[in-house]
This record gives C-alpha cells, structure tokens and sequence, in this order.
C-alpha cells in the first residue's frame, strides 16, 4: 500500500521519476555513492569530506560564495533547490538535510524509504567536532572525518588566548542592528577567540536587537562586522553605515569575519575564530 | 482665537521635540543629553545625542509638519474633508519611487536619487488621482481613486522589494508601507529636509487662493486669483514635501488627515489659516507618536504607521458616523 501511493506522489511529482524504475527505496550501502545534500551545512561538509563523483547534488546556497567557505569546490555538481522532485529524479542512496529546512521535502523522502540523515546546527565547539564525526561516518569516510578535527584543533589552539589574563569585549553586530548573544555558535566563537561577548554579559540570548545607541555607549574593544560580500543594497544594511557607527568604528578594533565562516558549523569556523583572535592581539598589544 | 494658537501650537512642538530628545535606550540624564546637543559631554554621549537622537527628532518634526501641511491643503483644494497624503495615494506611490531607486543601487551610486525619486512617484500619484476622479472630486470617487493608487503602489513596492537582490528587502516591505524613524541618520536630513522646506513655502503660498475658492471657482477666478498656478503650486508642494518626506521615512498614514479635522475649528473653518496650525499640531502629533513607539516596545521598535493608524482609524470611525449623521 504505501509503495502504491509512493508511485502515485512520484507520478504527480515528476514525470522523469517514474521512467526510472527503481526510483524509491535505495539500499543502504556501507558507503554511500550517490549523496544529495538539501542543505547549506551538509553542503560543505560533504564538499569537504567526499570525492566529487560521489556527490550527486547540493544546495544552490552550497555552490555561493557569499554563504559557502568551499563554493570553489562545487563547481560542476548539480544544484538542488531542497524540492523533492529534484531529488527523486537523481535517485540518491543517501540524502542529507538541516534540522530546520526542507522539512516537506524530507517527510516525503521518509515516506518512501529514502535514508535520509539530518542535522541540527551546533551552538557550541564540542559539537561542531561531533557533527563533523558523524557525517563522516555516515558518508562512510570516518579517518579523513578525524583528519579535519585535527586540523580544526590545531588552528583553535593557536587562536586560543596564552595565559588567563582580561578579556577583550566585543560585539557581534549585524544588519538591521542585531547583536549575537548568548547560546549561538558564533557566541562561541567570540569565547574560543578569548574575548568576551558583551551582548551576552548585557543577557541578550540569540540574535537579538541591539540599539545604536546601547552600542555606542557600551564601547567594546572590538567590533565585529560580518562581511555580506558585495551585498545589495537595502535599509538593513544602511545602518552599518550609520554615522554613530562609522565614528565607532574609528576607536575601535574592527574584526571582519565573512559570513560564509560561522553561519555553519563546519571546519571553516576555526578560521572565523582565528580572525577573531588577531584582533583580540591587535587590542592587547595597544593595550600594553 | 488665532491669537493664542499658532504661539502655544509652537510651544508644544519644543516641547515635544525636547522629549523626543530625551527619550532613548541609553538612557541618557536631562542635563547629559543638553550638554551633548552642544557637544559639552564625553564623546559618547555627544554622539548619541547628535548623530543618533537630534536626526531622528529633527525628522519627526519636519515630516509631521509636512504631512499636517499637506493634508490642509489638499483638503482645501479639493474641498474634500478625506484628501490626505495616505489616503489619496501620494503616500504610497511615493515610497514605490523611493524603493526603485534605493534596491536598484541608484542613490548608493548619487545620493539625491532618493528624494527625486520619492518626489516622482509623488507627483505621479496627485496626477493620476486628478485624472481619475476628476477635478472638482466627490468624496467617493476621490477615495476610490486613492484606494486604487494606494493598492496598486503598495503591490508594487512589494513586488520590487521581492525581486531585489538583497536578502533583506522582502522584509523591508513593512518600513516602507508603515514608515519608521529608526536608524535615520543626519544624513536623510540632509537629502529631505531642503527639498521638504521648498514644498512648503510653495503650500504656504496657496494660502490665499485656498481662502478665496471657498467660495467657489468663479468667485475665486473674479477675485483675481489664477486657478491653473494655484493648482500648480499645490501639485508641486505636496509631491516636493511629501515625496522626500516618504523618501526617508515611508509612508505613514493618517497624520495629514487628523491634525487639520481636528484643528480646522479652533481656526473659524478657513483653510488658509489651517495650513501653519497644521504644520506644527503635524510635527507635534509625528514627534508623541516617534516617542511612543521607542518607550511603549523598546526592544524591537514598532513601525510608526502603527501608532498613527491607531490614533487615526478611529478617527475615521467617528468621521464615517458623522457623515451618516450628517445625511440623514
């Protein structure tokens, strides 16, 4: 019953899925050799850690420079939109998808049998490593998994601070006047870099809104931008050009981590932390 | 009766433009926040004060002041007691003028292409409305004209801001359809008020004329008043006022229709008289309700439109059970 009804969705969903027998229902193999990837996370992870004939299609955000650290690497593969019928038609023996998106998509695929791997973001650097780990088990490529860990502890340990001496505060300001508080990834990364996340020492949780003017009288010592590439323009992104800020930006340390570093956690966030870390040392070396 | 008006009008819009000034998240002493309008305190709060506070005030007066001017005098000219910015569609065709040269990168690329392009769509909308409804308008199609400007500039600027490049623009498309204060700099000062200042005078200069049709077209015409220049004047003030107006801070509603109701009595029914009691009940009502919205949801500040439509719809409420009354 459910494999009739399977055929009816494909059949309603594209015509291209049903001329290929066999469509639903992969079987689970060791490692998997056909990986469609729904999201901008899994994304990267799969472009860092597979050969690219295994991979049978990411995200279009996947393959953009402005939200992807490894979009060099996505030229030629097939982009997906996160809709099912895209998926169905490349007939993937391993889906991978974000926690949060494409929720339809992967209800349907779960519906017909697809494995399908799914991944919440990780707020925290332990579990970014347990993230890594396991879709790299999953993509069957467990030693070259740990490789990346290694090499992301690395460049954390060289970014983290020498000694337990004051911490640097900073801010995370984005556009529209939104601070990065407590409880985010990029929260963590601010602390891995040894500074101090003012936004969560004032209580804010999250993303949160952050007045011009509670910025300009709360003073950090650095001030973080993300860089939103060449954006367009729009009021959201206006007001990082707000006088107050510019004069802001004068006094301060000014760190610009891209936000293709930290919107995901992947192995690219210890080079967000490690930017970060330079400005804390430009600050301290002013400092004394 | 005049006498008293225009001077307490006055004291009240210092009045409110001080309390404006004073009112903040950094939550600023009286005395700082004097001292840093004059640049006497540390630089912090020199900054706050002058670059964040001062524009924003300085806005909400001089738009207030527009939209209240505006409204007088359409509702003079088209002796129509519902000709309002907002609701005749100069508003809202403005803010699509507005959004057109913002996402498109023009006014990143020559800044003066924000207020032109505010004034544009303004001047558009006054000239498609006339043509809709027709020079000597009835209530019903004048606002049925403004409902379809409206509608029609409002699913505009919606389609424009979706196919913006800029991931934010969707969300932008309730700033310019309510209208906001928030993050205005000296800058948007600088590119509205001068063009704001022009349309005013050239509203003020209607005056007369405004006196003089209440009596009907030809007596105004054998009083020697041209008619055509008039028409004009007032075209060209609303679209240069309103345009820059809703060029920086979107389209905010019901301002221009409340403050010259409610003052048009207190100045013996004459709308040449109304048009600088207008202005500044206009600048005075804009600077409460800015304040309102930055004391009343700190955090995530409400859109300005939403506190001048509660304040204006159940005027119109109390507008539409009137002209029942009155019909019947």
């Amino acid at each position: 019953m459910p494999r009739a009804r399977a055929v009816l969705v494909i059949a309603a969903f594209a015509i291209l899925a049903c001329l290929q027998p066999g469509a639903a229902g992969a079987a689970d193999g060791e490692r998997p050799a056909r990986v469609v990837s729904l999201n901008l996370c899994t994304d990267q992870l799969v472009l860092e850690l597979l050969e690219r004939e295994r991979i049978a299609s990411i995200s279009f955000l996947g393959a953009d420079p402005r939200y992807s650290a490894v979009a060099g690497r996505a030229r030629g593969i097939p982009r997906n939109h996160g809709r099912a019928e895209e998926v169905l038609r490349l007939d993937p023996d391993l889906v991978l998808a974000g926690t949060y998106t494409s929720r339809a998509t992967v209800a349907l695929l779960r519906r017909l049998d697809y494995r399908v791997v799914e991944m919440a973001p990780p707020r925290d650097i332990p579990a970014v490593r347990a993230q890594i780990r396991r879709i790299a088990d999953v993509l069957g490529v467990s030693k070259r998994g740990e490789a990346l860990i290694r090499a992301f502890d690395r460049k954390l340990r060289a970014a983290a601070p020498a000694g337990a001496g004051a911490r640097p505060s900073a801010v995370i300001y984005e556009a529209n006047g939104i601070a990065v508080g407590d409880g985010e990834l990029a929260d963590a990364a601010v602390e891995a870099a040894g500074l101090s996340n003012l936004a969560a020492e004032m209580g804010l949780r999250g993303p949160s809104p952050l007045s011009l003017e509670h910025l300009v009288v709360a003073r950090p010592d650095v001030l973080i931008l993300q860089n939103h590439g060449e954006n367009a323009p729009s009021q959201a992104t206006h007001l990082l050009d707000h006088p107050a800020l510019r004069h802001l930006r004068e006094r301060t340390a000014v760190a610009i981590v891209p936000e293709a570093l930290w919107t995901c956690g992947g192995p690219q966030l210890a080079e967000a932390v490690a930017r970060l870390a330079e400005a804390r040392r430009a600050v301290q070396r002013e400092g004394g | 009766m005049r006498g008293w008006l225009l001077p307490s009008l006055a004291l009240l819009v210092i009045a409110a433009f001080a309390g404006s000034l004073l009112v903040g998240p950094a939550g600023l002493a009286p005395l700082a926040v004097l001292d840093g309008l004059f640049g006497l305190r540390s630089e912090t709060v020199v900054l706050v004060v002058q670059e964040i506070r001062l524009p924003r005030s300085l806005l909400a007066a001089t738009i207030g002041a527009t939209l209240g001017l505006a409204g007088a005098a359409l509702q003079g000219y088209l002796r129509n007691p519902l000709a309002e910015p907002g609701l005749i569609g100069i508003s809202g065709a403005a803010a699509l003028g507005a959004v057109l040269t913002l996402y498109t990168g023009l006014s990143a690329a020559f800044s003066l292409a924000l207020p032109i392009g505010g004034m544009a769509g303004a001047v558009c909308a006054v000239l498609l409305v006339q043509a809709l409804a027709g020079r000597d308008a009835g209530t019903l199609s004048l606002i049925l004209a403004g409902v379809a400007v409206t509608s029609f500039a409002a699913a505009l600027t919606s389609l424009a801001l979706n196919l913006a490049p800029s991931p934010f623009a969707a969300l932008e498309i309730v700033f310019w359809l309510l209208g906001s204060l928030s993050g205005r700099s000296m800058e948007h000062v600088a590119l509205a008020v001068p063009f704001m200042a022009i349309g005013w005078l050239l509203l003020a200069s209607c005056a007369r004329g405004l006196d003089a049709l209440t009596l009907g077209e030809d007596a105004a015409r054998s009083l020697g008043f041209d008619l055509r220049a008039l028409r004009r004047r007032l075209i060209l003030g609303t679209a240069l006022s309103v345009g820059a107006a809703t060029a920086v801070a979107g389209a905010i509603g019901f301002v221009g229709l409340v403050i010259p109701h409610l003052l048009r009595p207190l100045v013996g029914y004459r709308p040449g008289a109304l048009l600088p009691v207008s202005a500044l009940g206009g600048a005075v009502l804009l600077l409460l309700a800015d304040m309102a919205v930055r004391v009343v949801t700190p955090g995530q500040e409400l859109k300005l439109g939403v506190v001048t439509a509660l304040i204006g719809a159940p005027f119109f409420f109390w507008l539409v059970v009137q002209s029942r009354r009155e019909a019947t």
